[in-house]
Protein backbone atom coordinates (compact mmCIF):
# COMPACT_ATOMS: atom_id res chain seq x y z
CA UNK A 1 0.00 0.00 0.00
CA UNK A 2 3.00 2.55 0.99
CA UNK A 3 4.47 1.58 -1.95
CA UNK A 4 1.45 1.99 -4.29
CA UNK A 5 1.88 5.77 -3.05
CA UNK A 6 4.79 6.55 -3.74
CA UNK A 7 4.70 5.10 -7.44
CA UNK A 8 1.54 7.30 -7.13
CA UNK A 9 3.88 10.04 -6.41
CA UNK A 10 6.58 9.65 -8.16
CA UNK A 11 4.27 9.56 -10.86
CA UNK A 12 2.50 12.84 -10.19
CA UNK A 13 5.94 14.41 -10.24
CA UNK A 14 7.00 12.93 -13.52
CA UNK A 15 3.88 13.90 -15.50
CA UNK A 16 3.78 17.35 -15.35
CA UNK A 17 4.70 17.66 -19.10
CA UNK A 18 1.45 17.09 -21.71
CA UNK A 19 1.41 14.24 -24.34
CA UNK A 20 2.71 15.34 -27.52
CA UNK A 21 0.67 14.31 -30.82
CA UNK A 22 1.36 10.82 -31.91
CA UNK A 23 2.91 12.13 -35.00
CA UNK A 24 5.08 14.16 -33.09
CA UNK A 25 6.34 11.02 -31.06
CA UNK A 26 6.58 8.74 -34.53
CA UNK A 27 9.01 10.68 -36.32
CA UNK A 28 10.69 11.65 -33.58
CA UNK A 29 11.01 7.82 -32.49
CA UNK A 30 12.06 6.63 -35.99
CA UNK A 31 15.58 8.40 -35.55
CA UNK A 32 16.75 7.52 -32.33
CA UNK A 33 20.70 6.94 -32.23
CA UNK A 34 22.93 6.52 -35.15
CA UNK A 35 22.40 3.56 -37.42
CA UNK A 36 23.62 0.15 -36.41
CA UNK A 37 26.61 -1.25 -39.24
CA UNK A 38 25.71 -4.46 -40.33
CA UNK A 39 27.64 -7.45 -40.92
CA UNK A 40 25.82 -10.24 -43.18
CA UNK A 41 25.76 -13.41 -43.81
CA UNK A 42 22.60 -14.91 -45.68
CA UNK A 43 20.26 -17.69 -45.24
CA UNK A 44 20.42 -20.56 -48.56
CA UNK A 45 17.39 -18.52 -49.57
CA UNK A 46 19.05 -15.10 -49.14
CA UNK A 47 17.16 -13.35 -46.59
CA UNK A 48 20.03 -12.11 -43.46
CA UNK A 49 20.75 -14.46 -41.27
CA UNK A 50 20.49 -13.65 -37.79
CA UNK A 51 20.31 -17.32 -35.97
CA UNK A 52 21.92 -18.23 -33.01
CA UNK A 53 21.59 -18.78 -29.59
CA UNK A 54 21.87 -15.08 -27.63
CA UNK A 55 22.20 -13.65 -24.45
CA UNK A 56 21.61 -10.09 -23.60
CA UNK A 57 23.10 -10.52 -20.14
CA UNK A 58 25.14 -6.96 -19.09
CA UNK A 59 25.76 -4.67 -16.54
CA UNK A 60 25.39 -1.80 -17.69
CA UNK A 61 22.77 0.18 -16.28
CA UNK A 62 18.94 0.38 -18.03
CA UNK A 63 18.96 4.44 -17.69
CA UNK A 64 22.29 6.70 -17.53
CA UNK A 65 23.58 6.36 -13.86
CA UNK A 66 24.02 10.44 -12.44
CA UNK A 67 27.60 9.87 -11.11
CA UNK A 68 28.77 9.70 -15.13
CA UNK A 69 27.93 13.48 -15.35
CA UNK A 70 25.48 13.11 -18.52
CA UNK A 71 28.39 11.30 -20.47
CA UNK A 72 26.99 8.94 -22.58
CA UNK A 73 29.95 6.30 -23.10
CA UNK A 74 32.04 4.84 -19.56
CA UNK A 75 35.75 4.88 -19.57
CA UNK A 76 37.85 2.11 -20.37
CA UNK A 77 38.55 2.22 -16.26
CA UNK A 78 34.99 2.88 -15.42
CA UNK A 79 34.43 -0.79 -17.41
CA UNK A 80 37.48 -2.29 -16.11
CA UNK A 81 36.31 -0.91 -12.51
CA UNK A 82 32.51 -2.15 -13.41
CA UNK A 83 33.49 -5.72 -14.28
CA UNK A 84 36.19 -6.12 -11.82
CA UNK A 85 32.99 -5.24 -8.64
CA UNK A 86 30.45 -7.61 -10.88
CA UNK A 87 33.19 -10.21 -10.67
CA UNK A 88 33.37 -9.73 -6.87
CA UNK A 89 30.30 -9.06 -6.25
CA UNK A 90 28.58 -10.91 -3.21
CA UNK A 91 25.31 -11.64 -2.27
CA UNK A 92 26.53 -11.21 1.16
CA UNK A 93 28.25 -7.59 1.28
CA UNK A 94 26.31 -5.39 3.32
CA UNK A 95 23.80 -8.47 3.67
CA UNK A 96 21.49 -7.20 6.50
CA UNK A 97 20.18 -10.37 7.78
CA UNK A 98 16.26 -10.15 9.23
CA UNK A 99 15.11 -7.38 6.20
CA UNK A 100 12.61 -7.92 3.42
CA UNK A 101 15.88 -7.06 1.10
CA UNK A 102 17.69 -9.58 2.05
CA UNK A 103 14.98 -11.91 1.82
CA UNK A 104 14.28 -10.71 -1.98
CA UNK A 105 17.72 -11.27 -2.43
CA UNK A 106 16.67 -14.68 -2.37
CA UNK A 107 19.77 -16.72 -2.38
CA UNK A 108 23.69 -17.48 -3.40
CA UNK A 109 25.38 -15.74 -6.38
CA UNK A 110 25.32 -19.08 -8.11
CA UNK A 111 21.95 -19.12 -8.86
CA UNK A 112 21.72 -15.56 -10.35
CA UNK A 113 23.35 -15.12 -14.21
CA UNK A 114 23.43 -11.35 -14.27
CA UNK A 115 26.30 -11.26 -16.23
CA UNK A 116 29.86 -9.76 -15.51
CA UNK A 117 30.32 -7.52 -18.86
CA UNK A 118 30.05 -4.28 -20.07
CA UNK A 119 28.55 -5.13 -23.47
CA UNK A 120 27.96 -1.55 -24.61
CA UNK A 121 30.18 1.31 -23.61
CA UNK A 122 27.32 3.15 -23.65
CA UNK A 123 26.47 4.42 -20.10
CA UNK A 124 22.99 3.60 -20.19
CA UNK A 125 20.60 1.07 -22.23
CA UNK A 126 18.29 4.00 -23.19
CA UNK A 127 19.82 5.55 -26.21
CA UNK A 128 16.50 8.09 -26.84
CA UNK A 129 16.16 10.66 -25.12
CA UNK A 130 20.04 11.89 -25.29
CA UNK A 131 19.80 11.83 -21.30
CA UNK A 132 19.49 8.21 -21.58
CA UNK A 133 16.70 8.19 -19.03
CA UNK A 134 12.89 6.70 -19.44
CA UNK A 135 10.87 9.94 -20.21
CA UNK A 136 7.98 11.37 -17.86
CA UNK A 137 4.91 9.35 -17.90
CA UNK A 138 1.81 11.91 -19.04
CA UNK A 139 -1.18 13.00 -17.40
CA UNK A 140 -3.05 10.10 -18.47
CA UNK A 141 -0.82 7.54 -16.50
CA UNK A 142 -1.27 9.40 -13.39
CA UNK A 143 -5.13 9.20 -14.00
CA UNK A 144 -4.65 5.42 -14.79
CA UNK A 145 -3.09 4.41 -12.38
CA UNK A 146 -5.04 6.09 -9.25
CA UNK A 147 -8.10 4.45 -11.63
CA UNK A 148 -5.83 0.89 -11.37
CA UNK A 149 -5.50 1.30 -7.62
CA UNK A 150 -9.41 0.95 -6.98
CA UNK A 151 -9.98 -1.89 -9.56
CA UNK A 152 -9.15 -5.55 -8.80
CA UNK A 153 -5.56 -6.67 -9.73
CA UNK A 154 -5.36 -8.65 -13.20
CA UNK A 155 -2.58 -6.47 -14.36
CA UNK A 156 1.18 -5.44 -13.80
CA UNK A 157 4.02 -7.59 -14.89
CA UNK A 158 6.24 -6.13 -12.06
CA UNK A 159 7.78 -8.65 -9.69
CA UNK A 160 5.48 -7.83 -7.13
CA UNK A 161 1.88 -8.07 -7.82
CA UNK A 162 -0.16 -5.83 -6.21
CA UNK A 163 -2.54 -7.69 -3.54
CA UNK A 164 -2.16 -11.81 -2.15
CA UNK A 165 -6.24 -12.32 -2.54
CA UNK A 166 -6.05 -14.94 -5.18
CA UNK A 167 -3.42 -15.67 -7.96
CA UNK A 168 -4.90 -12.84 -10.27
CA UNK A 169 -3.63 -10.45 -7.37
CA UNK A 170 -0.35 -11.34 -8.57
CA UNK A 171 2.30 -10.09 -11.73
CA UNK A 172 1.94 -12.11 -14.56
CA UNK A 173 5.43 -13.06 -14.22
CA UNK A 174 5.07 -14.62 -11.14
CA UNK A 175 1.87 -16.43 -12.83
CA UNK A 176 4.20 -17.72 -15.24
CA UNK A 177 2.67 -16.03 -18.21
CA UNK A 178 4.91 -13.39 -19.48
CA UNK A 179 7.19 -10.49 -18.76
CA UNK A 180 5.22 -8.49 -21.43
CA UNK A 181 6.85 -6.74 -24.43
CA UNK A 182 9.37 -5.12 -24.25
CA UNK A 183 10.13 -7.00 -20.96
CA UNK A 184 10.77 -10.51 -22.50
CA UNK A 185 13.20 -9.04 -24.56
CA UNK A 186 15.23 -7.07 -21.80
CA UNK A 187 17.73 -8.44 -19.30
CA UNK A 188 17.01 -9.48 -15.82
CA UNK A 189 18.64 -11.57 -13.12
CA UNK A 190 18.80 -15.07 -15.01
CA UNK A 191 17.69 -16.88 -17.94
CA UNK A 192 18.82 -14.13 -20.23
CA UNK A 193 18.71 -16.44 -23.67
CA UNK A 194 17.21 -16.18 -27.07
CA UNK A 195 17.27 -18.74 -29.93
CA UNK A 196 16.26 -17.19 -32.97
CA UNK A 197 15.72 -19.70 -35.85
CA UNK A 198 14.56 -18.60 -39.32
CA UNK A 199 12.51 -20.13 -42.16
CA UNK A 200 11.59 -18.23 -45.88
CA UNK A 201 9.32 -15.83 -44.47
CA UNK A 202 9.21 -16.38 -40.98
CA UNK A 203 11.66 -15.19 -38.29
CA UNK A 204 11.06 -17.54 -34.62
CA UNK A 205 12.46 -16.25 -31.36
CA UNK A 206 12.78 -18.78 -28.73
CA UNK A 207 12.61 -16.96 -24.84
CA UNK A 208 14.42 -19.08 -22.45
CA UNK A 209 12.84 -16.55 -19.40
CA UNK A 210 9.06 -18.37 -19.16
CA UNK A 211 9.73 -20.41 -22.28
CA UNK A 212 8.09 -19.28 -25.09
CA UNK A 213 8.57 -18.54 -28.93
CA UNK A 214 7.63 -15.19 -31.17
CA UNK A 215 7.12 -16.05 -34.24
CA UNK A 216 7.10 -13.23 -36.39
CA UNK A 217 6.33 -13.14 -40.42
CA UNK A 218 8.01 -11.19 -42.92
CA UNK A 219 5.74 -12.65 -45.81
CA UNK A 220 4.12 -8.67 -45.58
CA UNK A 221 0.60 -9.81 -43.71
CA UNK A 222 -0.99 -7.18 -42.14
CA UNK A 223 -1.67 -7.06 -38.34
CA UNK A 224 -4.35 -8.79 -36.93
CA UNK A 225 -7.53 -6.88 -36.80
CA UNK A 226 -7.75 -4.31 -33.45
CA UNK A 227 -10.12 -6.41 -31.83
CA UNK A 228 -7.37 -9.01 -31.57
CA UNK A 229 -5.41 -8.83 -28.27
CA UNK A 230 -2.34 -10.85 -27.50
CA UNK A 231 -0.10 -11.26 -24.14
CA UNK A 232 2.57 -10.05 -26.57
CA UNK A 233 0.56 -8.24 -28.90
CA UNK A 234 0.96 -8.75 -32.59
CA UNK A 235 4.26 -8.70 -34.30
CA UNK A 236 5.26 -8.17 -38.06
CA UNK A 237 8.23 -7.96 -39.53
CA UNK A 238 10.08 -7.01 -42.78
CA UNK A 239 13.77 -6.59 -43.92
CA UNK A 240 15.06 -3.34 -44.62
CA UNK A 241 18.03 -3.73 -45.94
CA UNK A 242 19.96 -6.75 -43.18
CA UNK A 243 17.88 -5.38 -40.58
CA UNK A 244 14.96 -7.09 -39.26
CA UNK A 245 11.87 -4.81 -38.14
CA UNK A 246 9.63 -5.58 -36.32
CA UNK A 247 6.37 -3.69 -35.92
CA UNK A 248 3.87 -4.87 -32.37
CA UNK A 249 0.92 -3.84 -31.65
CA UNK A 250 -2.39 -5.12 -30.32
CA UNK A 251 -1.54 -5.72 -26.57
CA UNK A 252 -3.74 -6.55 -23.94
CA UNK A 253 -4.54 -4.82 -21.27
CA UNK A 254 -3.32 -7.29 -18.69
CA UNK A 255 -0.05 -6.44 -18.87
CA UNK A 256 1.97 -3.28 -18.10
CA UNK A 257 5.32 -1.99 -19.33
CA UNK A 258 6.09 0.78 -16.73
CA UNK A 259 2.63 1.82 -16.78
CA UNK A 260 1.73 1.33 -20.85
CA UNK A 261 -0.88 -1.62 -21.46
CA UNK A 262 -2.84 -2.21 -24.83
CA UNK A 263 -1.81 1.20 -26.57
CA UNK A 264 1.95 0.54 -26.68
CA UNK A 265 3.60 0.29 -30.10
CA UNK A 266 6.87 -0.96 -30.83
CA UNK A 267 9.49 -1.14 -33.25
CA UNK A 268 12.29 -3.81 -32.95
CA UNK A 269 15.20 -3.42 -35.26
CA UNK A 270 17.64 -6.84 -35.24
CA UNK A 271 21.10 -5.65 -36.92
CA UNK A 272 23.95 -8.31 -37.11
CA UNK A 273 26.84 -6.41 -36.42
CA UNK A 274 29.46 -8.88 -35.88
CA UNK A 275 29.45 -12.88 -36.26
CA UNK A 276 28.31 -13.01 -32.71
CA UNK A 277 26.69 -9.76 -32.52
CA UNK A 278 23.17 -8.49 -32.81
CA UNK A 279 22.19 -4.81 -32.10
CA UNK A 280 18.93 -5.46 -30.60
CA UNK A 281 17.17 -1.86 -30.55
CA UNK A 282 13.24 -1.24 -29.53
CA UNK A 283 11.56 2.02 -30.11
CA UNK A 284 8.73 2.48 -27.54
CA UNK A 285 5.77 4.79 -28.44
CA UNK A 286 2.62 5.22 -26.38
CA UNK A 287 1.45 8.40 -26.24
CA UNK A 288 -1.18 7.66 -23.61
CA UNK A 289 1.51 6.45 -21.13
CA UNK A 290 5.01 8.81 -22.32
CA UNK A 291 5.64 11.93 -22.87
CA UNK A 292 7.81 11.21 -26.06
CA UNK A 293 8.57 7.90 -27.59
CA UNK A 294 12.19 6.32 -26.16
CA UNK A 295 14.65 3.62 -27.77
CA UNK A 296 16.70 0.58 -25.73
CA UNK A 297 19.44 -0.29 -27.54
CA UNK A 298 20.60 -3.83 -25.81
CA UNK A 299 23.79 -6.23 -27.27
CA UNK A 300 22.36 -9.47 -28.11
CA UNK A 301 25.69 -11.94 -27.83
CA UNK A 302 26.02 -15.16 -29.37
CA UNK A 303 26.82 -17.87 -26.67
CA UNK A 304 26.75 -21.00 -28.74
CA UNK A 305 24.95 -22.67 -25.92
CA UNK A 306 22.06 -24.88 -24.98
CA UNK A 307 19.10 -22.96 -24.36
CA UNK A 308 16.87 -25.15 -21.63
CA UNK A 309 13.68 -25.71 -20.95
CA UNK A 310 11.25 -22.96 -18.11
CA UNK A 311 8.58 -25.09 -17.35
CA UNK A 312 7.04 -22.56 -15.20
CA UNK A 313 4.09 -23.77 -14.22
CA UNK A 314 4.26 -26.98 -13.13
CA UNK A 315 6.81 -26.15 -10.26
CA UNK A 316 5.17 -23.06 -9.55
CA UNK A 317 5.20 -24.03 -5.38
CA UNK A 318 5.77 -20.28 -4.97
CA UNK A 319 2.80 -19.11 -6.08
CA UNK A 320 1.33 -21.92 -3.86
CA UNK A 321 3.58 -20.52 -0.70
CA UNK A 322 2.92 -17.19 -1.59
CA UNK A 323 -1.10 -16.98 -1.32
CA UNK A 324 -0.73 -19.93 1.80
CA UNK A 325 1.58 -17.64 3.43
CA UNK A 326 -1.23 -14.87 3.48
CA UNK A 327 -4.21 -17.23 4.88
CA UNK A 328 -1.67 -17.94 7.62
CA UNK A 329 -0.92 -14.49 8.11
CA UNK A 330 -4.45 -13.41 8.24
CA UNK A 331 -5.36 -16.34 10.87
CA UNK A 332 -2.72 -15.23 13.12
CA UNK A 333 -3.98 -11.63 12.71
CA UNK A 334 -7.71 -13.16 13.80
CA UNK A 335 -6.39 -14.88 16.71
CA UNK A 336 -4.10 -11.72 17.86
CA UNK A 337 -7.92 -9.88 17.92
CA UNK A 338 -9.78 -12.35 19.79
CA UNK B 1 37.44 -0.44 6.65
CA UNK B 2 33.68 -1.05 7.70
CA UNK B 3 32.95 2.18 6.12
CA UNK B 4 34.70 1.49 3.06
CA UNK B 5 33.04 -1.21 1.86
CA UNK B 6 29.57 0.25 2.52
CA UNK B 7 30.81 2.75 0.14
CA UNK B 8 31.67 0.26 -2.60
CA UNK B 9 28.35 -1.15 -2.18
CA UNK B 10 26.52 2.01 -2.45
CA UNK B 11 28.62 2.92 -5.46
CA UNK B 12 27.90 -0.47 -7.07
CA UNK B 13 24.32 -0.22 -6.81
CA UNK B 14 24.81 3.23 -8.03
CA UNK B 15 26.25 2.44 -11.09
CA UNK B 16 23.89 -1.13 -11.95
CA UNK B 17 21.00 1.85 -11.92
CA UNK B 18 18.18 0.10 -12.54
CA UNK B 19 19.66 -3.60 -13.74
CA UNK B 20 16.27 -5.64 -12.48
CA UNK B 21 17.88 -7.58 -9.34
CA UNK B 22 14.80 -9.68 -8.67
CA UNK B 23 14.06 -13.29 -9.00
CA UNK B 24 11.04 -14.90 -10.77
CA UNK B 25 8.75 -14.75 -7.74
CA UNK B 26 8.60 -12.18 -4.59
CA UNK B 27 10.80 -13.70 -1.94
CA UNK B 28 9.51 -11.39 0.52
CA UNK B 29 5.86 -12.29 -0.15
CA UNK B 30 6.53 -16.27 0.42
CA UNK B 31 8.65 -16.05 3.35
CA UNK B 32 9.09 -13.78 5.91
CA UNK B 33 11.92 -11.82 6.96
CA UNK B 34 11.02 -11.99 11.00
CA UNK B 35 11.50 -15.81 10.75
CA UNK B 36 15.23 -16.62 10.07
CA UNK B 37 16.29 -19.91 10.18
CA UNK B 38 19.61 -22.13 10.16
CA UNK B 39 19.68 -25.46 9.09
CA UNK B 40 21.78 -28.34 9.28
CA UNK B 41 20.62 -31.59 7.51
CA UNK B 42 21.44 -33.96 4.89
CA UNK B 43 20.21 -34.17 1.32
CA UNK B 44 17.43 -36.66 0.85
CA UNK B 45 16.71 -35.42 -2.67
CA UNK B 46 16.77 -31.82 -4.98
CA UNK B 47 13.72 -31.41 -7.49
CA UNK B 48 15.47 -30.36 -10.05
CA UNK B 49 12.52 -28.08 -11.77
CA UNK B 50 11.27 -24.68 -12.53
CA UNK B 51 10.96 -22.16 -11.63
CA UNK B 52 12.64 -22.87 -8.81
CA UNK B 53 15.11 -25.35 -7.40
CA UNK B 54 13.84 -27.47 -4.24
CA UNK B 55 16.17 -29.09 -2.34
CA UNK B 56 14.76 -31.69 0.44
CA UNK B 57 16.63 -31.69 3.38
CA UNK B 58 16.49 -34.46 7.21
CA UNK B 59 17.14 -32.18 9.68
CA UNK B 60 16.69 -33.76 13.22
CA UNK B 61 15.18 -31.03 16.14
CA UNK B 62 16.30 -30.53 19.47
CA UNK B 63 14.44 -33.48 20.48
CA UNK B 64 16.30 -36.00 17.96
CA UNK B 65 13.52 -36.47 15.98
CA UNK B 66 14.03 -36.24 12.10
CA UNK B 67 12.14 -33.63 9.96
CA UNK B 68 12.27 -32.79 6.55
CA UNK B 69 12.66 -29.04 4.95
CA UNK B 70 12.49 -27.96 1.67
CA UNK B 71 14.87 -25.57 0.70
CA UNK B 72 13.86 -22.86 -2.35
CA UNK B 73 16.86 -22.19 -4.32
CA UNK B 74 17.19 -20.19 -8.02
CA UNK B 75 16.70 -21.97 -11.52
CA UNK B 76 17.83 -24.54 -12.49
CA UNK B 77 19.05 -23.59 -15.72
CA UNK B 78 21.65 -21.52 -14.86
CA UNK B 79 23.42 -24.52 -12.97
CA UNK B 80 22.99 -26.82 -15.79
CA UNK B 81 25.03 -23.90 -18.14
CA UNK B 82 27.79 -24.01 -15.79
CA UNK B 83 27.90 -27.99 -16.25
CA UNK B 84 26.50 -28.78 -12.76
CA UNK B 85 23.77 -31.39 -13.16
CA UNK B 86 20.96 -33.14 -10.93
CA UNK B 87 23.97 -35.34 -9.42
CA UNK B 88 26.05 -32.71 -8.51
CA UNK B 89 24.32 -32.35 -4.95
CA UNK B 90 24.10 -36.23 -4.08
CA UNK B 91 21.81 -37.48 -1.82
CA UNK B 92 23.59 -37.69 1.84
CA UNK B 93 25.46 -34.75 1.79
CA UNK B 94 25.33 -32.46 4.17
CA UNK B 95 24.72 -28.82 3.87
CA UNK B 96 24.23 -26.00 6.06
CA UNK B 97 21.20 -23.56 5.20
CA UNK B 98 20.96 -20.08 6.39
CA UNK B 99 17.45 -18.60 5.43
CA UNK B 100 13.98 -17.25 6.16
CA UNK B 101 10.92 -19.81 6.94
CA UNK B 102 7.73 -19.92 4.79
CA UNK B 103 5.03 -17.89 5.49
CA UNK B 104 2.68 -20.42 5.68
CA UNK B 105 3.68 -22.43 8.58
CA UNK B 106 4.87 -25.08 6.89
CA UNK B 107 8.27 -26.77 6.99
CA UNK B 108 9.87 -24.66 3.84
CA UNK B 109 12.15 -21.88 3.69
CA UNK B 110 14.29 -20.34 1.09
CA UNK B 111 18.16 -21.13 0.85
CA UNK B 112 19.68 -18.03 1.02
CA UNK B 113 23.22 -18.73 1.96
CA UNK B 114 23.83 -22.39 1.48
CA UNK B 115 27.07 -24.27 2.23
CA UNK B 116 28.68 -27.34 3.12
CA UNK B 117 30.26 -28.20 6.37
CA UNK B 118 33.15 -26.93 5.43
CA UNK B 119 31.97 -23.53 4.62
CA UNK B 120 32.44 -23.91 1.23
CA UNK B 121 29.82 -22.57 -1.13
CA UNK B 122 26.90 -25.23 -3.14
CA UNK B 123 27.57 -25.82 -6.56
CA UNK B 124 31.00 -23.45 -6.48
CA UNK B 125 34.64 -24.71 -6.06
CA UNK B 126 33.92 -27.39 -8.43
CA UNK B 127 36.61 -26.41 -10.93
CA UNK B 128 35.30 -24.15 -14.60
CA UNK B 129 31.88 -24.20 -13.69
CA UNK B 130 32.07 -20.55 -14.56
CA UNK B 131 30.35 -19.83 -11.31
CA UNK B 132 30.46 -16.29 -10.12
CA UNK B 133 33.41 -15.44 -7.36
CA UNK B 134 31.77 -14.27 -4.50
CA UNK B 135 34.55 -14.04 -1.80
CA UNK B 136 32.43 -16.18 0.38
CA UNK B 137 33.94 -19.90 -0.86
CA UNK B 138 37.08 -20.79 1.44
CA UNK B 139 39.19 -21.65 -2.15
CA UNK B 140 39.05 -17.78 -3.12
CA UNK B 141 40.57 -16.26 0.05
Amino acid sequence: MRDRHIVLAIMMAATLAGAPPVAAQAARGASAGPPAKPYTTRTPWGEPDLQGTFSNRTITPFERPANVNGREYFTPEEVAAMEKRAQAQSGDEGRSKGTRGDVERAYNDFWWDRGTKVTTLRTSLVIDPPDGRVPPQTEATKLRAADEAKRPAFRGAGASGRGVDTWLDRSTFERCITRGMPGAMSPTAYNNNYRITQGPGFVAIQIEMLGGARVIPTDGRPHLRPSMRHWMGDSVGRWDGNTLVVETTNFTDKVLYRGAAENLHLVERFTRVGPDEIDYRVTITDPTTFTRPWTIAIPYVNTGEEMFEYACHEGNYGMEGILSGAREEERKAREQKR
Amino acid sequence: MRLRRLVIVIGAALLLGGAAVSAHHSFAAEFDANAPVQLRGTVVKVEWINPHTWIHIDVRDVDGKTVRWMIEGGTPNTLLRRGLTRTSLPEGTEILVDGYKAKNGTNRANGRDLTFTDGRRLFMGSSGTGAPRDGRDAGER
